[in-house]
Parts: structure tokens; C-alpha cells; sequence
């Protein structure tokens, strides 16, 4: 893939901003340490609570934001250039609902542990998705059919998932939402390295799906006449999209909305003609780190970060979308 | 902006149904409307016979069963018809004026903003019965509508796919907003549960009586734009060349769907899919025609609302589901099965 | 008293040997760490050691209130929302409104602002899941002592009067509790022989137009420690106050001869409760006509301190009940 220069200097200015935001994570929180303490323990020199703090909580979040948000960015941009819909994320074909479908059984029904937790949200994620698309399967998969397929069977577990969270204990009921928005919270290295690692394969795998996915943005037919094989690109794209949101699904919740959004400011940013997936990834990436810092830092009292992709990322779309209005006219 | 074009319809393959036909459906969808609402006042979470049923409407007493019927069935019946109508039409508008045949009302923010208003009435000013949410959200989900009109146009008039990513996104910030409040404030969530879920059980009809007013209103709007609307989809140079008045044709959509959904979520909550699902099988049924879609609508929602809620009393009895968990599960299947059947490729 | 709950066998015999050493005290095993005296007390989370006399007490999810109410001033709490807050004792508010505030409810607790307070205790009542996820954080900030959430509040309040050292006040308001019980029983004998009651419930949370009958609760504590006759859910079942029943159902109330409803601190109907009782098939049940209807006041049940009030209350409405006809 051949990057413009403006893409290029786009994600070298966005990486830049990422590793400003990622000191000032672990340089700064609510348990005051000099940056002295900080860079000691980051090399080794401190014991006790101060290298606790600082490598096993404060880091791993910083990693975890990074990977995870990049992965969000990726899967949305895949969803959105493949079903040539702006509003497409992995949510459309019914995985975000499926996976809180079974992170609520999990939670609220079974009481199970953490590791239930992200084998139930998985389970429920990829069955739905697998639904979805078998219920849409009719002579090969049609865009539109997925779509209002999707729709249906999302709504469904909305409906359903409403009604677990009614029928459960507030303060389950609380912590379920607190879980169906994503949330960073007691993030830990076991999480980071095993889904780190999936993300990474994953990417890699987009990587190399991301000739036919541009030439499919042209139509069907078109990129068909240049040799792609349309039906096995698309179902490899579903997969790699579905299992990168799987990936952080599973670990942290789902961080909703940045695999929505993100792939849209990139775009926008980087001036280009289609979804591009690299400038979406750094897009993800710094809108989560950057989420995850007001989480934390700034908000009255500690909240998930995923309500504040939501309001930072709906925010600043909504403002890319007001003056490229007023710019065309 | 091109791959921002949702799709929009392509030729359609089905042989549309003449006006003799899609007149006589329309009868049948009345009769089973008037069929619905009656069993909607027989069937309850207790059993009372029919008799008693009858006794209670033409000849009333102060017995205890009587008092099931008068107060809670009847008024829950009409709660249902109003909130029905209103979902229905308002999502048949939000798809003529989108072009876009998956748009549901609550697409130009109109439950997101209902539930912030709800939200900051219930948390922050310590509002807690339905009369009292009612107008915080029939007011929040009005001032959102107008905002997203406002982001989604230009000096040259307003484009439908920005409008959409417009409301998306405030939908998305107010939804945010909202959360953030309720998960710090325990006594807020709770109390939000029960409306988050949308449900027309134990509304009074002092609930229904003011929002009817705009109801009416809106119904009215609502036929005057069908025509406009109709050459709207065949794009907006050839309305124009008829004698369109775009802006003028869009702001008065708007503003009656506007009062529509938003009239519905302050009576009944956030009831979603019904707005999305109905106006999407009545174009299917008779095909591109503004006026007999908003019809088919208007009967056909308030009969998806009324079946859901009748089996939301019975299936778990005693107790209930609330009928806007219940909606998915009666439609969806449906939907599906719909498209799945249609041999049309574009749509 | 905590019941053993999931470690299994293994876990039980080493515990058989600690319970003798936990109730001798402050004679743990404290192997050199001579400076600050240590005691043992077991939990759902094993052994713990805490310090004998611990002054900087964190309280995590449901720990909060009944810590409090054994007089415990924790440094820093989870956010209990403000209907319970109201319903303390003056006190008690103002113990809660001194501590910092960790977290809007459990299951986001800001750890570091939790080291920073450098607590010496952390007591901790949230889902086992969630626990899980937090445990190693809480324990290297300092010693934690986790009960389940199926630990019963006569337990949780023993173990956390055990490991904050507050046992006087415990074995005290137990004792209060114990007489409060034994004087209904022996005042109010034929009623509670004879008298099928149930008591009913509407939450902020409930649907409009639905309330349910409540078999858990505070009128839990009159069925199983008063033993009066109230309704209860077949063993294995989920509690019938998990079902909402629609207001059609007020029928169904009239076969109890006594109906026991919430009301405030004032005696008015709480404020969810309040539209059941305007309903017109509320107001034709014998019950309510007979003035058999009976609003109990209950600001919790979750520690002794809440329950006594309760149990005055009850005290005092049955004392109004009317004779059976």
C-alpha cells in the first residue's frame, strides 16, 4: 500500500501526540510519585508499592489503550469500507450485542469469574456474529441483507440484554453496564500480552487484506475483473474485523464507538478517498489513550473509559462533520 | 462524499399491488388492529371473564375486577394505540426524508436526547414518576432534533447523509453524558432502568391527553409532506423541476417527527425498532408510495405494539415483560424472514 | 461464623486450626514482624493477618454501611447511593460524609487513591468475579478481608467487628437485637400464631404500574427470626420479589388477613411505594379496610443497628393491629 504524504505526516503527528499523553499517563495519578520515582521503577530500581504502581498498574493500561484502540480503529475501518457505510462497525453484525449478551449471563446469571467473563462474552459475540451471517447466507452474502439481518438480531439481544440489566441487583446491574461500556480499570499484563498478542497477528492479517478491500470499495464486479476473489476477501475481512473487536471485547469490555468513529476521523484527517487502515489504527489508538487519561485523571470520580470515546470521539466528528459543511459550500 | 451515499433504493424487481389491493389490505390491517385492541383489554396478567370484562365498560360498579379493567387495561390499550401510531409514521418519515430505508427516528437523536433530559430531570432535579419525566422528555428529545437539523444543514439546504452522521454523533456525546451520570449516581440508574426499557404499562391517560394535541398535528404535517416527499426520492433536481420546495418540505418533516417519537418516548419511554421495522415492511407491501406507507404505518405499528404487549403479560405470568422488550422479539424474526424471502437484489 | 464457602476441604482443615487461634486474639503467628501487633481472622479469602488495633479501615461495597453502624469511622468508602444514606442515624451520616470517597460504586475503585490514603485495613463485600480482579492490588496496599456476597449479614457484621476490632459493640447490639426478637415473640404470640401475613414492596427501579411481594428484606428477619407467617419462595427457587407484578394482581393480596407495606422514617408510604396505595383495588381490599394494612418502617437490613430499628417498627404496628374477626 502506498502512503500519500499527507498520511504519512498525519500519523507521525498523531504518534507524537500518543507518546506525550502515554508519559503523562504514568508520570501522573492520584498516588503522587516524583517523574524521579517513575523513571527509577520503570528501570528497575524501585521496589514495593512505588514498582507496583508504576509496571504493574499504571503501564500495562498505558499498553493496553494503545493496542486495544489501534485494533478498534483497524476493525471499524474494515467494516466500513467493506459494506460501503459510514455507520458500519463490527456492532452492525450483531457482535457487540452478542458479547454483552453473554458477559451479562456471565455476570449476572452464573456469577462466574473474570475469565468466564471474557469466555462468555466471546462465545456470545462470535455466536451471534456467526448468526448473523448465517441468516443473511442466501446464495452468498449480500451487503444489504447483512445489514438489515444484523439490525434484527441486535435489537433482539438489545431487548434482551435490557431486560437482564431491569431484572438484576443495582449494584450487578452497575457493574454490567460499567462492563458493556469498556472499561481499563485493573487492566493487568495478563490481559495486555494475550490480547496484545491476538491484536498483533490480527493486524498483521488486515495488512494483508487491505489490497482486495480497496479494490472492493470499487464495487464487486470491478474488483472481481482485477482478479480478487470476492467471496473468500469478504469472509477473510469479517473474520479479521469481528476478531480484532473480539480481542479487546474479551479483555476489557467493549470499548464502544471508537471502531466507529475512528476510521471516520482518520479519513478525514489524512484527506484521503477511501478507509484507510493505518491512519485508523493511530486514530484509535491516541482517541483511546487520550479517553482513558480523562477517565482517570480528569473526570470528578473515576469512570469507564469507554463514555468518554463516546463523548470525545462523537464530539470531535461531530465538529469535522460542522466545518467540512460550511467548507463546501 | 461518495462512499458516505448510504444505499438507497435500487429498482426494486416486485410487482407493486394496485390501489384496489393495497386498499383492501389496509382494511384488514384496521380490522386487526380493532381486533387487537379489544383482546388487549380481555387478556391480563389475572384471568377475568368476559362478562365481567363488558360489565365493566357499560355497566361499572366498585368491584375489584372492574377496576383492573377501567384502570389499568383500557387506559394501557390506548397508551398503546397512541404510542403506536405515533412510532410508526415518525419512522416512515425519518425514511422518506433520509431516503434511506434502515433510518429509525431514533437515528436523529431523538431517545438519546429524550433519556439525557430524563436522565438529568431524575438525577440532578429528583423527578420520579412518569408525569414528571414526560415533558423533560418529549422537550430533550425535540431540542435534540433541531440541533442535529442544524449541524446536518448548509446554507443550501440540509443533506440527509450528514444529517444522519450529525445525530449519530450527538446521539453518541448525549448518550455518554448520560451514562457518565448514571453510573455516578447509583439512585439515578436505578430509578432509569424501568423507563430505559420502554413499556406502556401503568401510564395513567393524564399522560396521553396532553401529547395528543401534537400527535394530531404532526399526523396532518405528516400527509401534506407525503406528496413532496414522493418526488423527493426520485431526487432532489427533478423535485425541484416539479415545484418542490426542498427546505421548506424538510423542516416540516422534521418537525413532524420530531413531535412524533418524541411525543411516544415521553409517554412510553425508549421503545425502538417499531419506528425502524414497520415503515420498512409497509414500503415492501406497497411499494414507493409516500401516502399509503405512512397509512399502512399508522395501522400496522400500533398492531406490533398491542401483540408484544399482550404476550408481555402472558408469558411469564404473573408477571410481565415491558413492551419494548418485547418488540424485537415479535418483529425481528419477521424482518428476517422477509429478507430472506425477497428476491429483489438492490432492496 | 462465616460460612465456608467454595475453597473445599483443603481449606477447612486449616481453618479448624485457625478458628482456636483467631479466638484467643491478638496471638497470631507473627513470625518477627515485632512493631506492630498482628491478629488473624479468616475469611472468604483465607487467613488474614491485620494489625490489632487497625486505625486507617477502607470499606468496599457492602462493608460500608454495616462497618459503620458497629461504629467504625472508615478513612475512605465506595459510594453508598444517597436513599441509603438518608436513612442513617445522624451519626452514622456524618461518618460516612467524613470519609473519602473511593469510587461512585464498587466495581470502579480508584486503587491509587486508595494507597494514598494509606489504610492499614481493607474490608471488602463485592461478586467473587470482582474481587478476583482486584485482589492482588488490595492486597499490596494492605491486608483485605473479603466476604462473599452470599455471606449473611449476621456473619458479615461478626467478621467485620472481628477484624476491625470492634467486638464490644457487636456482642452488644447482637444482645439488643436477641431481646428485641424475644419480646415481640412474647408480646405479640397469638398474632404471629395465628395471623398469615405479606408484605409488599414497590422499588425506584420497578415498572410503572408493577410492585411485588417481598419475601426478602426486612420482613425476611420477621419471618425467620420473629417467625411470623409470611409468605416464602419454594427452596430452589429465585425470591417472589424478583417477579413484578402488575397492578392487577393487588387482587390477589386479599387472601392474607395482614398486609405489611414500607413506609418512611414519618410513616407515609415510601415514595415508589406511594402509587400502589392510590390505586382503587388497593383501597377495596378487605385488608386495607379493616386497617389491617401496616406501614413498617425499614432503613436496612443489612446490620444489627438498621434491623433494631426495624424491629421497632414492627414493634409498634402490631401493637395497632386490630383483633381478627
Amino acid at each position: 500500500m502506498r502512503l500519500e504524504w499527507r498520511s504519512i505526516i498525519v500519523c507521525a503527528v498523531l504518534a507524537l501526540a500518543i507518546a506525550c499523553i502515554a508519559v503523562l499517563a504514568l508520570m501522573t495519578g492520584s498516588y503522587t510519585l516524583s517523574p524521579g520515582q517513575v523513571v527509577s521503577a520503570l528501570t528497575g530500581g524501585e521496589t514495593g508499592l512505588v514498582h507496583e504502581i508504576v509496571v504493574e498498574w499504571r503501564l500495562p493500561r498505558v499498553a493496553a489503550a494503545l493496542v486495544f484502540g489501534a485494533a478498534l480503529g483497524v476493525s471499524g475501518a474494515v467494516f466500513q469500507s467493506m459494506l460501503r457505510n459510514p455507520l458500519a462497525d463490527p456492532g452492525l453484525i450483531g457482535f457487540t450485542q452478542g458479547s454483552y449478551t453473554g458477559a451479562l449471563i456471565v455476570i449476572l446469571l452464573v456469577n462466574g469469574s473474570y475469565v468466564q467473563l471474557a469466555g462468555g462474552a466471546l462465545l456470545g459475540g462470535m455466536a451471534t456474529a456467526v448468526a448473523v451471517y448465517a441468516f443473511a447466507y442466501r446464495r452468498g452474502v449480500q451487503g444489504f441483507r447483512l445489514i438489515i439481518v444484523g439490525i434484527g438480531v441486535s435489537a433482539m439481544l438489545e431487548s434482551l440484554n435490557t431486560w437482564l440489566i431491569l431484572k438484576a441487583d443495582l449494584e450487578q446491574a452497575m457493574a454490567a453496564v460499567a462492563w458493556g461500556v469498556g472499561s481499563l480499570n485493573g487492566v493487568s499484563w495478563d490481559q495486555v500480552v494475550v490480547g496484545g498478542t491476538c491484536v498483533l497477528v490480527l493486524l498483521l492479517l488486515a495488512g494483508m487484506l487491505s489490497r482486495p478491500m480497496r479494490q472492493m470499495e470499487l464495487g464487486d464486479d470491478a474488483a472481481a475483473a482485477q482478479g480478487v476473489r470476492v467471496a473468500a476477501a469478504r469472509l477473510g475481512l469479517v473474520v479479521v474485523g469481528v476478531a480484532l473487536t473480539a480481542a479487546v471485547t474479551a479483555a476489557s469490555g467493549p470499548i464502544i464507538f471508537v471502531s466507529l468513529v475512528a476510521p471516520q476521523i482518520a479519513r478525514r484527517l489524512a484527506r484521503t478517498a477511501g478507509i484507510t487502515l493505518v491512519p485508523a489504527a493511530f486514530v484509535g489508538a491516541l482517541l483511546c489513550l487520550a479517553a482513558d487519561y480523562i477517565a482517570q485523571h480528569v473526570a470528578p470520580t473515576p469512570l469507564p473509559v469507554g463514555i468518554i470515546t463516546v463523548i470525545l470521539g462523537g464530539g470531535y466528528l461531530g465538529w469535522l462533520l460542522f466545518t467540512e459543511a460550511r467548507r463546501r459550500l | 462524499m461518495t462512499t458516505l451515499a448510504l444505499r438507497q433504493d435500487g429498482p426494486g424487481t416486485v410487482t407493486v399491488p394496485g390501489p384496489r389491493r393495497r386498499l383492501l389490505g389496509l382494511v384488514v390491517a384496521l380490522v386487526v388492529l380493532v381486533v387487537l385492541l379489544v383482546l388487549s383489554v380481555m387478556i391480563g396478567s389475572t384471568s377475568i371473564p368476559p362478562s365481567a370484562v363488558w360489565d365493566a365498560l357499560f355497566h361499572s360498579s366498585a368491584d375489584i375486577d372492574q377496576f383492573a379493567i377501567r384502570d389499568y387495561r383500557l387506559p394501557r390499550a390506548i397508551v398503546g394505540l397512541v404510542v403506536g401510531v405515533a412510532l410508526g409514521l415518525s419512522g416512515a418519515l425519518i425514511q422518506a426524508l433520509t431516503r434511506n430505508p434502515l433510518a429509525d427516528p431514533g437515528i436523529l437523536g431523538v431517545h438519546a436526547g429524550a433519556s439525557f433530559a430524563v436522565t438529568v430531570a431524575v438525577g440532578l432535579l429528583g423527578v420520579r414518576d412518569v408525569q414528571g419525566y414526560m415533558w423533560f422528555a418529549f422537550a430533550g428529545a425535540l431540542v435534540v432534533t433541531l440541533m442535529v437539523l442544524a449541524l446536518g444543514s448548509t446554507r443550501q439546504g440540509s443533506s440527509p447523509v450528514v444529517m444522519v452522521l450529525a445525530g449519530v454523533c450527538v446521539g453518541a456525546v448525549l448518550g455518554g453524558a448520560r451514562e457518565a451520570l448514571q453510573l455516578t449516581n447509583p439512585d439515578a440508574f436505578d430509578a432509569m432502568r424501568s423507563w430505559n426499557a420502554g413499556s406502556i404499562a401503568g401510564r395513567p391517560l393524564e399522560v396521553v391527553w396532553p401529547i395528543l394535541p401534537f400527535v394530531a398535528v404532526a399526523l396532518v404535517l405528516a400527509f401534506v409532506v407525503a406528496g413532496p416527499l414522493n418526488a423527493m426520492a426520485l431526487g432532489d433536481e427533478l423535485a425541484v423541476a416539479q415545484g418542490v420546495r426542498l427546505a421548506r418540505t424538510r423542516v416540516l418533516a422534521i418537525v413532524a417527527l420530531s413531535l412524533l417519537a418524541g411525543g411516544a418516548t415521553a409517554i412510553a419511554g425508549p421503545i425502538v425498532f417499531v419506528g425502524l421495522m414497520v415503515p420498512h415492511v409497509a414500503r415492501w407491501i406497497v411499494g414507493p408510495h409516500q401516502g399509503w406507507i405512512f397509512a399502512y404505518s399508522i395501522l400496522l405499528a400500533p398492531s406490533l405494539v398491542l401483540v408484544s404487549d399482550i404476550l408481555g403479560r402472558v408469558v411469564i405470568r404473573p408477571g410481565e415483560i415491558p413492551v419494548g422488550v418485547v418488540t424485537a422479539f415479535v418483529g425481528a424474526p419477521v424482518l428476517i424472514a422477509l429478507v430472506r424471502r425477497r428476491k429483489a437484489s438492490g432492496l | 461464623m462465616t460460612p465456608l464457602r467454595r475453597r473445599g476441604a483443603a481449606l477447612a482443615a486449616v481453618l479448624s486450626a485457625a478458628l482456636v487461634i483467631t479466638a484467643c486474639g491478638s496471638d497470631g503467628d507473627d513470625t518477627g514482624d515485632a512493631t506492630v501487633k498482628a491478629r488473624s481472622v479468616k475469611a472468604d479469602n483465607g487467613t488474614i493477618e491485620v494489625p490489632a488495633e487497625p486505625q486507617r479501615v477502607a470499606t468496599i461495597g457492602n462493608t460500608t454501611l454495616p462497618f459503620i453502624d458497629l461504629g467504625g469511622k472508615p478513612i475512605g468508602l465506595t459510594a453508598e447511593s444517597d436513599s441509603n444514606v438518608k436513612l442513617l442515624p445522624e451519626d452514622q451520616q456524618a461518618t460516612y460524609a467524613a470519609a473519602t470517597i473511593l469510587a461512585p460504586s464498587a466495581d470502579e475503585v480508584d486503587m491509587e487513591k486508595l494507597a494514598s490514603l494509606k489504610p492499614d485495613l481493607i474490608l471488602a463485600q463485592i461478586p467473587d468475579a470482582e474481587f478476583e480482579l482486584i485482589e492482588k492490588r488490595l492486597e499490596a496496599i494492605a491486608p483485605t478481608v473479603f466476604f462473599g456476597l452470599d455471606t449473611e449479614w449476621k456473619a458479615l457484621a461478626g467478621g467485620l467487628a472481628e477484624a476491625g476490632n470492634l467486638t464490644d459493640r457487636f456482642s452488644q447490639q447482637k444482645a439488643e437485637f436477641e431481646g428485641k426478637v424475644t419480646k415481640i415473640q412474647e408480646t405479640y404470640r397469638e398474632i404471629i400464631d395465628e395471623t398469615s401475613f405479606v408484605d409488599v414492596i414497590r422499588w425506584a427501579s420497578s415498572d410503572p404500574g408493577t410492585f411485588a411481594i417481598a419475601d426478602i428484606g426486612c420482613s425476611e428477619i420477621a419471618r425467620d427470626d420473629v417467625g411470623m407467617d409470611f409468605p416464602k419462595a419454594p427452596a430452589g427457587a429465585d425470591p417472589l420479589a424478583w417477579t413484578s407484578l402488575p397492578f392487577e394482581q393487588i387482587s390477589s393480596l386479599s387472601k392474607y388477613d395482614a398486609i405489611t407495606y414500607p413506609v418512611d422514617a414519618k410513616g407515609q408510604p415510601t415514595e415508589p411505594f406511594a402509587p400502589v396505595v392510590e390505586t382503587n383495588t388497593w383501597k377495596a381490599l378487605p385488608a386495607v379496610n379493616s386497617g389491617r394494612a401496616l406501614g413498617v418502617f425499614c432503613p436496612g437490613n443489612n446490620s444489627y443497628g438498621s434491623v433494631v430499628r426495624y424491629l421497632d417498627s414492627l414493634a409498634s404496628v402490631l401493637a395497632t393491629l386490630p383483633a381478627k374477626k
